[in-house]
């Protein structure tokens, strides 16, 4: 429990250095709960949408196993991504110097031009994926109710349902793809600060150079 | 599950299945509701043919019908109605059960490859050892026939008896059929017969009699002689039915458009790593300084 309760007042030393801790026990926990909930979601509905990826119902243990066990897994990714939503919301929020971050995205994405406003604990493109994750969450588990009891709702209610399962998976399939690519080689050091928990000072001043500075004036590092 | 001596024409959610390659007429159903004196042979037939147990007798005060709706174990049912059509009361009935569309909206909605075939013939059948019990289907009908089965939760319906069809029999409620109402054959003889008793019912009186054979779906392996063919409603027939638009969209651009963006998305950031590379941490004096 101790480890549960412990925050970002206590940094811990790491690999010698004095690494600052970006992510804390339970945050990651939770992440990595929605994040396989999420995968076990996209995959088993892509078996389910193309039919040239049925294949993966295989590796699933079937279609008939997939379509059973594809709504209880959503039930979970909606709780669990619900436990993430409620801490992060506010620093999710975007602020003025974000949507100047956001008009010169093109610097950010080829690494040269201006120099880009300093981005607090989350960047813009997280806060931006994180909403769209929150939405597209809500519209899934909205219209995946009458696809896991049809015989309950009318015609109408199913097909549109249907229809904005599929909208809203696309949607967010397309973030994950986003999310996975800089979480893991776009980004070099932002996999271990979901898996470990700790970045270095470095790593903090070139990607959040605010929550850096506010660190420091707060005295934590 | 391909029963032998029928080869497929179509099936869900399969690239390079085994289509068949012989030429063989399509089979059709003619249902003439100006002759049904709704005696539920048929239904009987039906029941004793595919050895379906019935689970519950319903009962309604004044009600003929047999039970309120189609279910997944009585696929035939004789549906009674009465319509107030302007000249005083008509009292319809009408044998409702799958009606093998030549464009199945079940098999274009099903994500289950080989769960629902369309065999040359023109019957389509349900393969129940693949299906997964999601009900896109009973969605994608626009005859709503499909039925779950609580048992064991795969989707049952009609199969125009397929197994009879396939042995060179007519189907189960044809053979049962004691006034005529019900006929079997290809679908050019049964349209000239339908076409024959048009005009008969038209000599006596029903201006508005017609064949029901509804292009919205590419035309039916069942088709109906209608007495009041301008109001196919009166016998429970939906009189435009299609394959909803949504189905038509989930299943064709919106496809394409997802596996672009999915496609897409990887494509884009593959190019970007090999491009400009990842986001490197820059070197920083100040933080080395303070160590």
């Amino acid at each position: 429990m101790d480890q549960l309760k412990q925050t970002t007042t206590q940094p811990r030393p790491y690999n010698g250095h004095k690494d600052i801790e970006r992510f804390s026990l339970r945050e990651r926990l939770v992440h990595w709960t929605v994040a396989v909930s999420f995968v076990y979601l996209m995959l088993s509905g892509l078996a389910l949408y193309f039919p040239r990826l049925y294949w993966i119902a295989s590796l699933l243990g079937g279609g008939t196993t997939i379509r059973v066990w594809h709504p209880y897994v959503g039930a979970v990714f909606f709780i669990t991504f619900t436990i993430m939503f409620y801490p992060w919301k506010r620093c999710m929020l975007l602020y003025p110097e974000d949507w100047e971050w956001l008009r010169n995205i093109w610097s950010y994405i080829t690494h040269r031009g201006k120099t880009l406003p300093e981005i607090g604990r989350f960047d813009p493109g997280q806060k931006i994926f994180f909403w769209l994750m929150a939405s597209a969450g809500v519209l899934l588990f909205v219209s995946g109710i009458p696809l896991w009891f049809p015989e309950k709702f009318s015609w109408n209610v199913r097909l549109v349902s249907i229809f904005t399962h599929e909208v809203a998976s696309t949607a967010a399939i397309a973030g994950i793809i986003t999310h996975i690519y800089m979480g893991t080689i776009g980004v070099p050091g932002s996999l271990s600060a979901m898996t470990r928990g700790k970045v270095t000072q470095e790593w903090a001043k070139t990607h959040h150079a605010r929550w850096y500075r506010r660190l420091k004036e707060k005295g934590i590092i | 599950m391909a029963i032998k001596g029928l080869e497929i024409r179509d099936i869900s959610a399969t690239r390079y299945a085994a289509l068949g390659i012989s030429k063989v007429p399509r089979m059709t159903k003619l249902i003439d509701l100006s002759t049904c004196i709704g005696c539920k042979a048929c239904e009987v037939a039906c029941m004793e043919w595919n050895d379906l147990p019935m689970d519950e007798t319903y009962r309604a005060a004044g009600g003929y019908q047999t039970i309120p709706d189609l279910a997944h174990n009585f696929w035939n049912l004789i549906k009674f109605n009465e319509v107030d059509n302007g000249n005083g009361l008509l009292w319809t009935m009408a044998k409702h059960q799958c009606m093998h569309c030549e464009n199945p909206g079940c098999l274009r909605a099903c994500p289950a490859p080989g769960a629902i075939v369309q065999y040359t013939n023109g019957i389509v059948d349900f393969v129940q050892e693949n299906c997964i019990g999601c009900q896109f289907c009973v969605t994608g009908c626009p005859f709503n026939v499909p039925r779950i089965s609580p048992k064991n939760q795969k989707v049952y319906k009609c199969t125009l008896c397929s197994d009879r069809v396939a042995a060179g029999l007519e189907p189960a409620c044809i053979k049962a059929c004691p006034t005529g109402c019900l006929q079997f054959g290809t679908k050019e003889q049964l349209l000239e017969y339908g076409r024959h008793r048009v005009r008969e019912l038209r000599s006596r009186g029903f201006k508005d009699a017609a064949i029901y054979d509804p292009p919205g779906v590419m035309g039916t392996h069942v088709i109906y002689v209608v007495p009041y063919g301008n109001h196919p409603e009166v016998y429970g027939l939906p009189a435009d039915p299609r394959i909803p638009a949504l189905v038509s969209l989930w299943k064709g651009p919106l496809k394409t458009i997802g596996s672009t963006i999915m496609l897409g998305g990887v494509t884009a950031a593959l190019l970007h790593y090999l491009t400009y590379g990842p986001m490197e941490v820059k070197p920083d004096t100040d933080v080395k300084k303070q160590r």
